[in-house]
């Protein structure tokens, strides 16, 4: 007994404090061989520990014995952890590998400006889409102050590097989007159809995009609904245009929004003076609400939007003594349904369903023109995460589209066009990471049109590498086809038409360090097989065919700093393009009258606290936009004087939830010229008159008080104005 | 029968000894934090939390000493890092546990890192959170001093461009100075920071 209990006590205190003494030292570098400092490397499942000093060196002592596992983890490097015999682990190596999702790896950028939470490098941010100066909470107005973007006053939907504005294609949570401007005339500009609030991250590619979109010859705008609101509350807005009124709703897994606006030009109309007669303002009752649900591993969304507006307007027209009346209803519905999730291991899955319903009647002169468009998209999309290094996705998607419009002069003509298209696309694309310095991106796209009876096939690829720390560059090519636009398709019983046809190259840079980012992009695009026909006016007794062709190419610059001054934020854009075409009806290549060779745009911000107040100036300019004079011989030989337009808008928080906020687009009433309409036959001197067009308004004031019903004192709609 | 129990009480050491072998790391890496190493008292807490997973603390920690590194790190690249490494830590303690304050404080104080670190861009996106969270704090425990000063200090650092009254901001910094009096930590390694911070606050609350 004695004996045994004279063993037993050495034996305790043997095991707890004398066999304490193993070392474990060694080094850590990185795959260069510099040292790391600050890596933690521990015993797993010990408190044993150390972090290794400057010199990447470290050494400490354990308790343990027999085999263990080695960890070294340090925030930029994948965590690094081996079995080792702790008694025999002296002055040993150790290289980590860089980490790949950290966040400095190489992104591809070539094309691409995005905005939000989840973009690396944001070119606009969230709040800017409804504070830029000018942009009235118009998402696409705001996007135009930046490069690639052409003004087009007398339109207002976004013309992308010398493309048409039916080239881009908008999507709301990865799926189409087919009527997303409100209902407009001739020279009267539209809008976009969506409040930006409801949007947390927008993507606006202006070229080389992934093989996951189609039908988009220029370019693709990616609008995502935010995952999760703030909170509930109660917006209301008092507005010299309307009044609005919007609720959210939080529950513990799922959120509704719900926003209702009502506007009416009419006050403005009244104090503004107009370049035409208004026989009823425009006037437009609008709602939207987006439900959310999120499940363990994955979110549903569902969006809805229904507007319907109205204006009557008498517009002089050259060709008449009198001036055209036009009288437009529209009613437009879309709904979108999504699920993004994921499962198993590394498989993300994203489906959805769309559905947009437009309804136009439009009494132009003593004619009767009525259509109505029906159009769905069905979506499905498989991600799967191989290795850090390697990511796959492929999916398919359905459009689907049935048009139909009839005409009646309420004379003697009466006629009923239309067409319904399917079109059946797959895709696949790798995103590979040879490095954190290179990566890469190939795809294709395959689609079947069963209108025009054809199969396409797109390849895609691109790739981008980082040179240094704060900057990179990237190229991308692709190949894009798009259906004709509807003009020319409800001529389908008439005429086989075929895809139009773009590819492009682009070359990008990029540098970023905090509160700053230059871009450089200069592109490439080859326009093929776009429509032409023979006559005035595109009707259905003309002669189509597909041989038109064109080009685009040019240089976009972008500068945005948040450094030089506290408080202050600018951007400028500056866009340089050269582009011809020979479409439509051209008897020669020709620059199209939307294309202004040089752009400027330049935004300011710069929040005064003393006045609690944001104040931001938008001043934008193009260069002479080309026309034809047909009293000249040589065709488009015309160019107009250049555009400029200084906007100004100024926020003041009354108090943390209440805003007053004013704004003035065009200050000095500069009248703009878009461009002339001419006479189609020439008067008794044998000269064809012309008529300018210009703006419905040179300047847009707008005041609004916006306020916040919430538990929250500190929220309130700055982000929406 | 003594040597029994010298034999008895030999094993209680050491058990106790193994015991309190959390303590004595959980003491090393506040001693560590006491000296300005940062880097090291994080590293020495992601040590711990790896091995003990049946405290909240260290991980807390973890994220603690990485969000409050922010309030002094000019770099904005290193500021997203310790705020995605204070992240990382937190998100393993919420999942486990939603009905603990300090974590919702703690999760507070990293969207505040956030709005500090580029106020222009991230203030209107994380206050809302940042009230969420406090609001949550509140909602489970209305007597935490760090949340109930958390919550009126946050308004207080936002007044000059909000306009918000600071009246009533300020009788909660008292309420919270009280709250810190009476406060009882559950453990002595628990939460009890903050009242250094209250006291600064009630003083510009007097100016």
């Amino acid at each position: 007994m004695k004996t045994k209990l004279l063993l037993t006590i050495p034996f305790l205190f043997f095991t707890a404090f004398i066999l304490a003494q193993n070392t474990i030292s060694g080094k850590v570098l990185d795959q260069k061989g510099k040292p790391i400092a600050g890596a933690n490397i521990y015993l797993d499942g010990t408190y044993d520990g150390a972090t290794s000093s400057e010199t990447g060196e470290f050494s400490f002592e354990t308790t343990e014995t027999e085999n263990k596992f080695l960890v070294v983890s340090f925030l930029l490097f994948e965590t690094f952890k081996t079995e080792i015999d702790v008694a025999n682990y002296k002055d040993q190596t150790i290289k980590l590998r860089e980490n790949i999702n950290a966040l400095d790896a190489v992104v591809i950028t070539a094309g691409t400006l995005e905005s939000g939470d989840k973009a690396r490098v944001s070119v606009l941010k969230p709040l800017d889409i409804v504070t830029t100066a000018g942009s009235a909470g118009n998402i696409i107005a705001a996007l135009q102050t930046l490069p690639g973007t052409q003004t087009v006053g007398e339109d207002g939907r976004l013309f992308v590097r010398g493309g048409e504005a039916s080239e881009t294609q908008t999507f709301v949570d990865g799926i189409r989007v087919a009527q997303p401007y409100g209902a407009t005339t001739n020279n009267l500009p539209t809008r976009g159809r969506f409040s930006p609030f409801l949007f947390s991250g927008i993507a606006f590619s202006t070229g080389g995009y992934s093989a996951e979109y189609g039908e988009a010859l220029s370019s693709v705008l990616l609008l995502n609904t935010q995952d999760e609101p703030d909170m509930d509350k109660t917006d209301i807005s008092l507005m010299t245009v309307g009044l609005g009124v919007g609720n959210t709703q939080k529950w513990k897994k799922s959120s509704l929004s719900v926003n209702t606006a009502y506007i009416n030009l009419a006050p403005y109309q009244a104090v503004i003076p107009q370049n035409v007669d208004w026989n009823s303002p425009y006037q437009s009752f609008s709602g939207e609400t987006v439900y959310r649900y999120h499940f363990t591993n994955g979110i549903f969304k569902l969006y809805a939007a229904f507007d319907a507006s109205k204006f009557d307007l008498n517009q002089e027209n050259i060709n008449f003594e009198d001036k055209i009346r036009t009288d437009l209803n529209n009613n437009n519905f879309y709904l979108n349904a999504s699920y993004k999730g994921t499962f198993g291991t590394g498989w993300q899955l994203t489906s959805g369903i769309s559905y947009g319903y437009s309804l136009n009647k439009v009494k132009y002169d003593i004619n009767d023109v009525n259509n109505d468009e029906n159009a769905a998209q069905l979506k499905l999309k498989l991600r799967k995460t191989v290795s850090d290094y390697f990511k796959l996705s492929f999916g398919a998607d359905y459009f689907i589209t049935k048009f139909n419009e009839n005409f009646d002069d309420n004379a003697s003509i009466q006629a009923s066009n239309g067409y319904d298209s399917n079109i059946a696309a797959f895709y696949t694309e790798g995103d590979i990471l040879f490095s954190k310095n290179l990566a890469a991106k190939v795809g294709f796209r395959l689609s079947n049109n069963s209108l025009l009876n054809e199969t396409n096939i797109a390849p895609r690829a691109s790739l981008a590498y980082k040179v240094s720390k704060s900057s990179q560059f990237s190229f991308a090519y692709g190949d894009f086809t798009q259906t004709p636009v509807v003009d020319y398709i409800k001529y389908s019983k008439y005429h086989q038409f075929e895809s139009e046809k773009a590819r492009h190259y682009i070359l990008n840079y990029q540098f970023t360090k905090p509160g700053q980012t230059f871009r450089a992009e200069a592109y490439y695009k080859d326009y093929s097989n776009l429509v032409q026909y023979d006559t005035r006016d595109i009707q259905y007794n003309s002669v189509f065919n597909n041989n038109g062709s064109g080009y685009a190419k040019g240089l976009d610059l972008f500068w945005r700093d948040s450094n030089l001054h506290k408080n202050l934020e600018y951007w400028i854009s500056y866009s340089y393009i050269d582009s011809e075409r020979q479409y439509k009806n051209f008897p020669a290549m020709a620059t199209p009258n939307f294309i202004a060779n040089h752009s400027l745009s330049v935004v300011t911000k710069y929040f005064i606290t003393e006045w609690k107040s944001q104040i931001g100036f938008t001043n934008s300019y193009s260069s002479g936009r080309p026309y034809n004079d047909p009293n000249q011989t040589q065709f488009m030989n015309g160019k107009t004087k250049s555009y400029n337009s200084l906007s100004f808008n100024w926020a003041y928080l009354l108090t943390t939830q209440k805003i007053l906020y004013f704004s003035v687009s065009n200050i000095f009433g500069t009248q703009n010229v878009f461009g002339y309409d001419y006479a189609r036959t020439p008067d008794s001197n044998g000269v064809y008159q012309r008529q300018v067009v210009v703006s419905t308004a040179d300047r847009f004031f707008f005041l609004g008080f916006f306020w916040t019903i919430s538990k929250n004192k500190n929220e309130n709609q700055l982000k929406n104005l | 029968m003594k040597k029994v129990i010298t034999l008895i009480t030999l094993f209680v050491v050491i058990i106790s000894s193994a015991q309190t072998q959390f303590e004595k790391g959980m003491e090393k890496a506040f001693g560590l934090w006491k000296e300005g190493k940062n880097e090291e008292a994080s590293a020495m807490f992601e040590r711990i939390a790896a091995a003990d997973k049946n405290s909240y603390l260290p991980n807390y920690y973890v994220a603690l000493i990485n969000t409050t590194s922010v309030f002094i790190e000019k770099d904005r690249t290193k500021i997203d890092l310790l705020l995605t490494k204070a992240q990382d830590a937190l998100d393993k303690e919420i999942i486990k546990d939603q009905n603990n304050a300090e974590l919702h404080v703690l999760q507070a104080l990293i969207y505040t890192g956030y709005v500090v670190a580029d106020p222009m861009t991230n203030g209107m996106k994380y206050s809302a959170k940042v009230m969420e969270c406090y609001a949550k704090a509140k909602a489970i425990d209305p007597n935490n001093p760090r949340a109930v000063f958390g919550e009126a200090d946050y308004q207080l650092g936002g007044a000059k461009w909000t306009g918000v009254d600071t009246k009533p901001l300020c009788i909660q910094v008292d309420k919270a100075i009280e709250l810190f009096a009476t406060f009882k930590q559950e453990t002595p390694f628990s939460p009890k920071w903050g009242l250094d911070r209250a006291l600064e606050a009630q003083k510009n609350c007097k100016k």
